[in-house]
């Protein structure tokens, strides 16, 4: 919200200067996020006065002319047509930052130097309105009121000395969203006296109550309303001081009826309406609930489809306005009102916000209303309006105020205990102090039993209901930077800490062994969603097409980052993920928790070549098994050692060839070759290896406890051993044979070659081994190894079908 | 056969002399020295020569063999020496054979220090759910039906009462719900607010919410903890301030300033040339919320606060677009 200082000085005596006030109101919680001061804006502008123009002798179309500028005479080179001795003139000094560039596409502004123009030194700069930033004419300087005296600083003279602060107002401080309410304060900040001038209306002696009726059928959500009529108005721009305090706060003027209705509001927070009165049918005023399907034009020309629920003003015959939201085009100020039926009333705060919300219209009124006008404004703001349409439009006050309050608002008191305020804050405030705080709030404290404190609480603080409100008040004024920052804090160790460290555990290893963790969205677009088969979760009111579902799969968002890097130049991955996924639960309701479920993935993507590039590294693409291997390495790392793999491919799956991980009979995921047509639908032609495991059956099966196993006592003997097996044969088939013949003498077996190129013979592939033998007991001899090769060979030929490979 | 060991002498020099490389000396070896060789052959035939000859013949064969491993030995010296040298010199300025090299996100780098920070300060770590309920997001939270408030935060829907949590501190709740006081945990996780994606703001997020609730804790301890906190994490010199703030389930609420690390508070771009810079908003946490949590206000109190993890990241890394938090480009990830 704007806020103008020469307003709030109406009000309250301020004596901070800007940076000053911002910073108190800041740590007091009305945030000042900027502020502009006009003044500052014109320093080194002042007026000057053109004593004499003469040709420029090197350019026809430049003049030299002689201005005074108070203290001395300057010369000054223009280029305007229009420039003439006599004139009064805004002059720019040297080192004025020039608000509007006008030989800049930008119209950016910059700072006048001293400059030679044509062989002439030009020692200032005459403005037109466009360069000042006041309007857009460029084509000649601006001349200004003859009366003004030459040395006066322009911003004076413009009458542009405010300063207009933008405050960000939090949702609970209703009663700040106004001038009064800000300069209140400030008035409790600084220790200063409040001042609300108050109102005389100079009435006729005709009864309002005898022009018209009010009449409140939904008292629930209209509790109060007030009218008066004004006769004989003469609607015309109102005077320029209320225009220019209007345009300061952001508000454009329209006429002197609206334009009244508008200041009002910013001064007192409270909204209100002009009807033309000639055009209500019956003179009446009737406050009910719309009818469903009615259609409502409101003053901005659009047709609004009303339903039941949303609270309207009416005449006798048809719907007026949107109550607290805003009228109708029907019944709207026209140049040819005559007499104006001005509304002051206090709606619901729930009923206009849920009005404002299925219009989807928020206007100054709404906004306020539904954080909470304050209902004992509603007369001060009708008279005072009115009486400035007695002063400004020449308008005839009936007499009277028609004020239908048929429930008056109780006075609400809120009990505080001195013990509690200090308890919560952490001071040893006394009893004295605290009243102290409170008054300086405006509020009325009155003692209560032992250290209670009764409060009582105006009308406009809608926001203190219970002690917790006046504690925060308390702490508020009293400065939160005043309360000791303590540091000695109680810790109670008994429940001990809990931490997450198999996700922590993940990365530390993923990161070492060269992947780069990745986040990608969780919304995402349906046909992403949908490529794992399972249905995603969708968002009612998504932001764009690309993010309207909850990703079921890591699968498709990592491939699609496959795309961004490739795009990119990037081609060579590693990456990883640690997301959640969502999905529905089939015949739950969708309205409950039950509903849905998400889950903890790990997300693991190998696509490039198989070592980065480097003398000797060669180029050979990844592949599954270099995948393979890292899922092994990392169930590996986590005592994983129940694991089974099973090829299970589906037409649904996002991968070809896809591998099934179970860990200790439980399904934790899956990794493969993700498929041809996905890619493609990524653009992506690389082969692109992923895998996607559940990271709660890791967790659950992570096995954390290690115990010392003693190394071996006795040497160990190593063999390597190849045999030659038909291509179909599979390695796991001919390892299990090793192994079963290895006995427990065979205490490790790699795999180091697989062959199946020519020299193996057509349908044939050839596998070598390097195979360790050792007893736990005693040196093993070469015989006995030697035995145990033999078995082994006998047992690959019998249960494979292979023969040694020479 | 004195001839012959003669002649064997003299081919073996000459081979010798010929053996260009250790290879080649060693099939010297072989044909000369080995068990099977040249030499070994001669020693075979002394078992077929008469008796008389046989001190002779065996005398010779040994000077033979002897003389033949000197120089052999002496060659393959010379050999290896010159090998040795031949070896081009190592070229330091050559690279290293390259590795993978894995980064954690910036982002879970940042996450990482604040947990280390509050975990060392006594703090669990705990988990809720990004699907939420509207009594877990708001109800709970002391956000009223039809309240302004709510504006505060625009929701993603997914039914009438089902939402994406739009901050972690429906977490308070579940945590309050499933422990005793007294509590003390930090709740670090994503969150989804419906806003335009731009530069300073994306659908998605990550907060980590602390909560900590027992007998007499106080506003003054809040500080105290955020003081500690802000110094371990931006520097032990900073300054810091407090602003009286609003949010429904904390009261008094606070958001906390530190004074700007880019330019020591002379004021930037980046602090908007204010000098300070928001971090996090905090708060007593309120009766209304410990009630909706199952603990009584009047026994127990707590304070609760909160903080932008991209926010955070963004300023400590320097970087200017929060997108680039999830476009996973590895010209980005690799820079953390």
């Amino acid at each position: 919200m704007k806020v103008s200082h020469a307003w709030l000085k109406k009000f309250v005596d301020v004596r901070l200067k800007p940076a000053e006030l911002s910073e108190r109101l800041n740590m007091l919680g009305l945030e000042v996020e900027s502020f502009e001061d006009q003044a500052a804006t014109f320093d080194k502008f002042v007026v000057g006065e053109v004593l004499q123009r003469d040709k420029h002798p090197n350019a026809d179309r430049l003049s030299v002319c002689s201005v005074n500028t108070g203290k001395e005479t300057r010369t000054i080179v223009c280029g305007a047509p229009n420039v003439a001795a006599g004139q009064k003139v805004a002059v720019a000094l040297v080192g004025a930052t020039i608000p509007h560039d006008q030989h800049d596409a930008d119209g950016k502004p910059f700072v006048l130097g001293r400059a030679k123009i044509r062989g002439v030194e030009s020692d200032g700069m005459i403005c037109s309105a466009h360069e000042l930033g006041l309007g857009e004419d460029k084509d000649g300087i601006l001349v200004l009121d003859p009366k003004l005296r030459p040395g006066t600083p322009l911003a004076k003279a413009l009458g542009s000395t405010d300063v207009v602060y933008e405050i960000g107002i939090t949702p609970n401080r209703a009663d700040c969203l106004s001038h009064i309410g800000v300069a209140r304060e400030i008035a409790a900040l600084t220790e200063r006296k409040l001042t609300i001038p108050p109102v005389r209306v100079m009435e006729s002696s005709t009864a309002a109550s005898r022009a018209a009726t009010v009449r409140i059928r939904d008292r629930e959500n209209c509790p109060r309303y007030c009218a008066r009529v004004i006769r004989n108005v003469r609607i015309a721009p109102s005077p320029k001081w209320m225009q220019d305090q209007l345009t300061a706060v952001g508000i454009r003027p329209i006429n002197n009826v609206v334009d009244i209705t508008n200041y009002v509001l910013m001064e007192t927070g409270h909204p209100l309406h002009a009807f033309d009165y000639d055009r209500l049918a019956g003179h009446t005023i009737e406050v009910r609930g719309a009818k469903e399907g009615e259609v409502f034009v409101t003053l901005d020309g659009k047709q609004r489809p009303l339903s039941a629920g949303m609270l309207m003003i009416c005449d006798a015959e048809r719907p007026i306005a949107v109550a607290g939201v805003m009228g109708g085009a029907n019944s709207e100020i026209a140049d040819t009102t005559t007499s104006v039926l001005l509304e002051s009333a206090y709606f619901n705060p729930s009923g206009i916000r849920r009005t404002s919300k299925m219009l989807g219209l928020s206007t100054e009124a709404s906004y306020r209303f539904e954080r909470g006008a304050d209902i004992e404004m509603a007369r001060y703001a009708a008279d005072l309006a009115a009486q400035l349409m007695h002063e400004l439009a020449e308008g005839e006050v009936l007499k009277g105020i028609i004020d239908v309050y048929p429930k008056k608002r109780r006075p609400v008191e809120v009990k505080a205990r001195v013990q509690r305020i200090n308890d919560v804050i952490g001071t040893a405030l006394t009893r004295a102090q605290i009243v102290r705080l409170l008054q300086r709030l405006g509020l009325t404290v009155r003692p209560g039993r032992g250290n209670d404190l009764h409060v009582r609480i105006p009308s406009y603080r809608n926001d203190l209901l219970e002690e917790i409100d006046l504690i925060e008040e308390v702490a508020r004024l009293y400065g939160y930077n005043r309360i000791e920052t303590r540091t000695k804090a109680a810790i109670d160790f008994s429940a001990g800490i809990r931490t997450d460290r198999l996700e922590d555990a993940l990365k530390s290893h993923l990161v070492g062994t060269g992947f780069h963790e990745m986040l990608t969205l969780s919304l995402q677009q349906e046909s992403l969603a949908q490529m794992s088969g399972t249905p995603g979760v969708k968002v009612l009111n998504p932001v764009s097409a690309e993010m309207t579902t909850l990703r079921p799969s890591l699968v498709p968002g990592a491939v699609e980052a496959v795309r961004f890097n490739q795009n990119h130049g990037s081609r060579d991955l590693r990456l990883f993920e640690i997301g959640r996924v969502f999905s529905p639960v089939k015949g739950k309701n969708p309205d409950t928790l039950e509903g849905f479920t998400e889950e903890e993935r790990l997300l693991l993507l190998i696509t490039g070549v198989s070592a980065p590039l480097g003398p000797g590294s060669g180029t050979r693409k990844a592949d599954l098994l270099d995948l393979k291997g890292e899922v092994e390495a990392l169930l590996g790392k986590f005592g994983l050692d129940k694991i089974r793999l099973i090829q299970y491919d589906t037409p649904e799956s996002l991968t070809e060839p896809t591998v099934g991980v179970e860990i200790n009979g439980t399904y934790a995921g899956f990794f493969g070759k993700v498929r041809k047509e996905i890619a493609a639908t990524f653009d992506v032609g690389e082969p692109v290896f992923v895998c996607e495991l559940k990271t709660d059956i890791l967790g659950k099966n992570w096995n954390r406890e290690r115990r010392f196993v003693g190394l071996p006592r006795f040497p160990s003997v190593t063999r390597d051993l190849a045999f030659t097996v038909d291509a179909a044969v599979l390695q796991g088939r001919v390892e299990e044979a090793i192994r079963g013949a290895g006995t427990s003498l065979l205490t490790a077996l790699t795999l180091f070659d697989v062959y199946s190129g020519q020299q193996a013979g057509t349908g044939k592939k050839s596998l070598a081994y390097a195979l360790e033998f050792r007893a736990a007991d005693h040196t093993l001899t070469d015989a006995e190894a030697d035995a145990v090769m033999q078995r082994i060979i006998e047992a690959v030929r019998r249960e494979c079908g292979g023969t040694l490979r020479g | 056969m004195s001839d012959s060991t003669e002649q064997i002498r003299q081919e073996f020099l000459h081979d010798l002399d010929a053996a260009r490389d250790l290879p080649q000396l060693e099939q010297v070896r072989i044909t000369y020295l080995s068990r099977s060789g040249r030499i070994a052959v001669l020693f075979d035939g002394i078992r077929s020569a008469s008796p008389a000859d046989r001190p002779v013949l065996g005398k010779a064969l040994n000077e033979l063999r002897t003389f033949a491993q000197a120089h052999f030995d002496e060659r393959k010296a010379a050999l290896e020496a010159a090998a040795g040298s031949s070896e081009p010199a190592f070229d330091p300025t050559l690279p290293g054979r390259p590795r993978w090299v894995g980064s954690r996100h910036p982002v879970t780098q940042t996450l990482d220090e604040i947990k280390r920070i509050f975990v060392g300060m006594g703090f669990s770590v705990e988990n809720g759910p990004e699907i939420e309920s509207d009594y877990y997001n708001f109800g709970a939270l002391n956000f009223p039906p039809d309240h302004p408030a709510r504006d505060m935060q625009d929701t993603f829907f997914i039914s009438k009462d089902i939402l994406l949590r739009t901050h972690t501190s429906p977490v308070q709740i579940r945590v309050m719900e499933k422990q005793r006081p007294p509590i003390r945990a930090i709740m670090p996780g994503k969150a989804y607010r419906n806003e335009a994606v731009s530069a300073r703001s994306l659908v998605q997020f990550h907060q980590v919410e602390g909560l900590y609730i027992d007998r007499h804790v106080t506003f003054s301890e809040l500080k105290g903890t955020l003081v500690s906190f802000a110094h371990q994490f931006y520097g032990e010199r900073l300054k810091y301030r407090f602003r009286p703030s609003f949010f429904p389930f904390t009261e008094p609420s606070a958001e906390m300033d530190i004074s700007c690390y880019l330019c020591g508070g002379n004021g930037c771009r980046v602090c908007k040339y204010s000098g300070w810079l928001e971090i996090l908003g905090a708060g007593m946490v309120h009766p209304h919320v410990l009630k909706n949590g199952g603990i009584d206000p009047e026994e127990y109190t707590g304070y609760a606060f909160g903080m932008g993890i991209e926010r955070t990241a963004l300023l400590r890394y320097g970087i200017d677009d929060i997108r680039m938090f999830y476009e996973s480009d590895v010209r980005f990830l690799r820079q953390f």
